[in-house]
């Protein structure tokens, strides 16, 4: 019995050390894909939200992004959006929200692929976003690259991927 | 409480039986639960559905077939959503839309699960060696806001189970 419980308790504790290894240094797939699960959370607002949070929200979206992001995306309707800065999708993005009152954004099935000199990624994903009173979601594939700017992984490219083409 | 005369047996049916489930429905009838109108009136809004899984392991698909598609190119990764399509072009053939209804190398197919009316004109579109084209049967609103067009045979999933309203 003694045995089986050491056996156990050192399980366990390998269990936490892979743990605490993948948390004090993940890998940049890992890295990357929190830094889109935080996009999401910030992408998604309320009518309740006051200005101040509009606006936090808003310049901790813009640390995610490289200053000359390229954005090529299809929005519901059928209409193709192209921003070519950073600034642009801000303001973009400040402008919608009077507009659109409430919108959730959800990303799920990240896929994560570096490069092999760890400089470059692609992701791609599937949104799920409900915008205002609407009871459908929205839900597209998405495909982000990013680029490694001082190890800081920034979104240089967010482009929508057609799955018929 | 009624377990049994024989406990031991019953529990381990019941453990049979939770892993055949996990198997049966994580590998092979993906259960689906149908979103939109795109394939209207075949399959409603909100209808539960399965997608055989195992549907092509023997054969390739058939023109006519429904079949649950993925939305990422990448074969191997995980997915939550699937496109809901109907087969309707083959590997190697040129397809259009003629007047709503669809022409496989020039010639106007019968489509007997097209109920609502259609006035699609698209213009012709060669698939290649893996390729298959894939449309809902709701074909009432302008071509650029349904979703169809031609994708991979990596990229089905499998096939619808039960046959809606054809």
């Amino acid at each position: 019995m003694k045995l089986i419980v050491r056996l156990i308790l050192l399980a366990g504790l390998l269990a936490l050390g892979v743990w605490a290894w993948g948390f004090f240094f993940p890998t940049p797939q890992k890295i990357i894909e929190k830094r889109l699960v935080k996009l999401a959370r910030l992408a998604s607002f309320s009518s309740k939200d006051g200005n101040i949070k509009r606006l936090a929200d808003t310049e901790r979206i813009s640390l995610l992004l490289a200053r000359n992001i390229q954005v090529v995306v299809d929005l519901p309707g059928g209409r193709e959006t192209m921003f070519d800065n950073r600034e642009e999708l801000l303001q973009a993005l400040l402008a919608a929200r009077p507009v659109v009152k409430d919108l959730v954004v959800q990303f799920t099935d990240i896929g994560v692929v570096v490069n092999q000199d760890r400089q470059n990624a692609t992701a791609l994903l599937t949104v799920k976003a409900k915008i205002g009173v609407e009871p459908d979601w929205v839900v597209e594939e998405l495909r982000f690259t990013f680029k490694n700017t001082n190890d800081d992984w920034l979104i240089t490219r967010l482009e929508t991927v057609k799955p018929l083409r | 409480m009624a377990i049994g005369r024989r406990p031991k047996r019953t529990l381990v049916r019941l453990a049979v039986l939770i892993v055949a489930s996990i198997v049966i429905f994580k590998f092979v009838l993906l259960p689906i639960r149908v979103t939109g109108i795109s394939m209207e009136p075949t399959f409603h809004d909100g209808a539960v559905n399965f997608i055989n899984r195992l549907a092509y392991v023997r054969g390739q698909p058939l023109r006519g077939d429904v079949v649950g598609i993925r939305f990422s190119p990448d074969a191997n990764g995980a997915f939550h959503f699937l496109l809901l399509k109907r087969v309707v072009g083959l590997p190697g053939e040129t397809i259009s839309f003629v007047g709503g209804h669809v022409c496989v190398n020039g010639t106007p197919q019968e489509e007997p699960y097209l109920k609502l009316p259609s006035y699609w004109n698209v213009p012709e579109k060669t698939l290649g060696p893996e390729d298959y084209y894939f449309v809902g049967d709701n074909r009432t609103m302008p071509p650029n806001l349904h979703e169809h067009g031609i994708a991979s045979r990596s990229q089905i999933v499998g096939r619808v189970l039960l046959k809606g309203k054809e």
